[in-house]
């Protein structure tokens, strides 16, 4: 979807390392199973993050399998399950979104190729929405409103970030005890809020050359499609209160097979995501080649 | 209750600095402090109250038990403050109403109490911050609580609330973990700890005599 949410793959143990590629490759076998080959272009890091942390306490089967990127040596992923089938049919409802807004948005070639590419999974987001129908109106729900803040150009930030914090904060709904959805959606929320600023701060010179709506314009006052220092220091203050109410709940959530994982996640993989947003090191064409190549 | 040493997640036969070190580790962990005006204190309260109970009862069982092995580290764990025991005494009984709202999580009435004041001094920006603070609203947050720190500078409430938040607040953080802010860990503690005894100030608590304490 967006990729920040990824592990610092050199702190992680071999065996760390092995157990996140397979939710990974177990997520693309899984949307797979449920939607079809083309779905598999959808799988990514933030939902991979959110598999494993749904899952329960118990470690779950795996089962070495090939698939087109790993023909020769399998991959041992993880079985279906609870947790990866809930991450496979978000990923299809929230990745055809976010085509059918690059399709909106977008110019020429790109447009066209994000329209066919809404058109050709649209039975998978049927499908996907059908079985996770709270999360499919959450999500259609918040763009929505975002679409209206947009128009609008809404010059506060937490208001544009709460759309998609919301969106995510919906997922905590289907945990299983009271506890557990106010813990869950308490990190998701925030760790949208995260998501959402890195996003408007890694596109803050593409959308003023564009003259498109980035909150991080009517907020703040960027110069040459920066932020000013002050600003920057601001900003990242706000995301670390952020990044503390993640702390705080995931410090809440009990242990399960992946949790070593996810604090790396969460405490290395986060800041070094954010730390290369603002250092201008993290862009559009080298994201999509580290997520290809990393795993 | 659970069994003491699986909540501190050691084994029975650990000696008593692993005890005292898993306690330690974990109090820090669900300190009250983490999770100032946080809408899961309730849950890091309870979690706290068993891990102190777990080490009370551990070391209890091990003073009887194992002659020689009497601890001075006695007097009761980390004690729990800060939520719902903000102590207020202010002259507008309206804002008192409101901060009992806010500490009670009610925000959305707390916010159109205060949206139905015309009047907008330096302390309804103050509590308008804290409605947005507890939301999730960072962003308002800080530049609200600003407005009240410029408009009453004396206020060592309001001025407290302004650092914390350019500090980027506090929270726990596993001893490699990284910040936010793209500085080190590390380097900010001190600041931290100042920072944080300021806020627990401003609930009514005191962090630095706290870990002074033990």
């Amino acid at each position: 979807m967006y990729g920040y949410v990824r592990p610092v793959k050199g702190e992680l143990k071999v065996a760390e390392f092995e157990r996140f590629r397979g939710v990974y490759c177990g997520l693309c076998h899984e949307l797979a199973r449920r939607y079809g080959f083309l779905s598999r272009f959808l799988v990514n890091y933030d939902f991979t993050f959110l598999a494993m942390l749904l899952a329960g306490p118990e470690p779950a089967e795996t089962c070495p399998r090939r698939c087109a990127a790993h023909p020769i040596r399998p991959t041992v992923c993880l079985e279906s399950c609870e947790s990866l089938r809930t991450a496979a049919d978000m990923t299809v409802v929230l990745g055809w979104w976010k085509l059918a807004d690059g399709a909106q948005d977008g110019h020429g070639a790109k447009a066209l190729g994000y329209k066919i590419a809404c058109r050709a999974l649209r039975g998978a987001y049927r499908k996907a929405a059908a079985r996770r129908s709270d999360f499919a109106g959450a999500v259609e729900d918040n763009l929505r409103q975002l679409q209206a803040l947009e128009e609008a150009r809404c010059a506060s930030l937490d208001q544009a970030a709460d759309k998609f914090a919301s969106i995510l904060r919906s997922i905590g709904g289907g945990e299983p005890t009271e506890d557990r959805r106010r813990i869950t959606g308490e990190l998701l929320y925030h760790l949208g809020r995260i998501i959402y600023i890195l996003d408007a701060v890694d596109d803050l010179s593409e959308d003023i050359a564009s003259d498109s709506y980035n909150p991080l314009r009517y907020r703040f006052q960027p110069a040459d499609g920066r932020l000013t220092a002050e600003d920057e220091r601001t900003l990242r203050a706000g995301m670390q209160l952020s990044h503390n109410a993640i702390s705080g709940a995931f410090a809440l959530l009990g242990d399960n097979p992946y949790s070593g994982i996810l604090t790396n996640i969460i405490y290395l993989g986060i800041p070094a995501a954010t730390q290369a947003v603002f250092a201008g090191t993290w862009n559009a064409g080298a994201k999509l080649h580290r997520e290809r190549s990393s795993l | 209750m659970n069994d003491p040493y699986s909540v501190l997640g050691v084994s029975p036969s650990a000696s008593d600095e692993e005890v005292k070190r898993a306690y330690r580790d974990l109090a820090r962990k669900y300190h009250p402090d983490n999770y100032h005006d946080n809408p899961l204190a309730d849950l890091a309260s309870e979690k706290m109250k068993e891990i102190n109970e777990a080490y009370d009862a551990i070391t209890k069982s091990r003073e009887q038990g194992g002659g020689g092995q009497s601890y001075s580290y006695g007097g009761g764990a980390y004690q729990s403050q800060g939520a719902g025991q903000r102590q207020y005494t202010g002259s507008n009984a309206q804002y008192v109403q409101i901060r009992n709202l806010i500490n009670a999580n009610n925000l959305a009435q707390a916010e159109s109490m205060l949206n139905a004041i015309s009047d907008h001094d330096a302390e309804w920006y103050y509590l308008m911050g804290s409605v947005y603070w507890r939301r999730g609203w960072m962003d308002q947050a800080s530049q609200l609580f600003r407005t009240a720190a410029t408009m009453e500078p004396g206020n060592v409430e309001y001025r407290n609330a302004v650092q914390y938040m350019n500090q980027g607040g506090q929270a726990y953080r596993p001893a490699s973990g990284m910040d936010m802010m793209g500085g080190d860990a590390a380097c900010n503690l001190c600041q931290n700890l100042i920072c944080a005894d300021c806020c627990c100030e401003m609930v009514g608590g005191n962090l630095i005599p706290c870990i002074g304490c033990r």
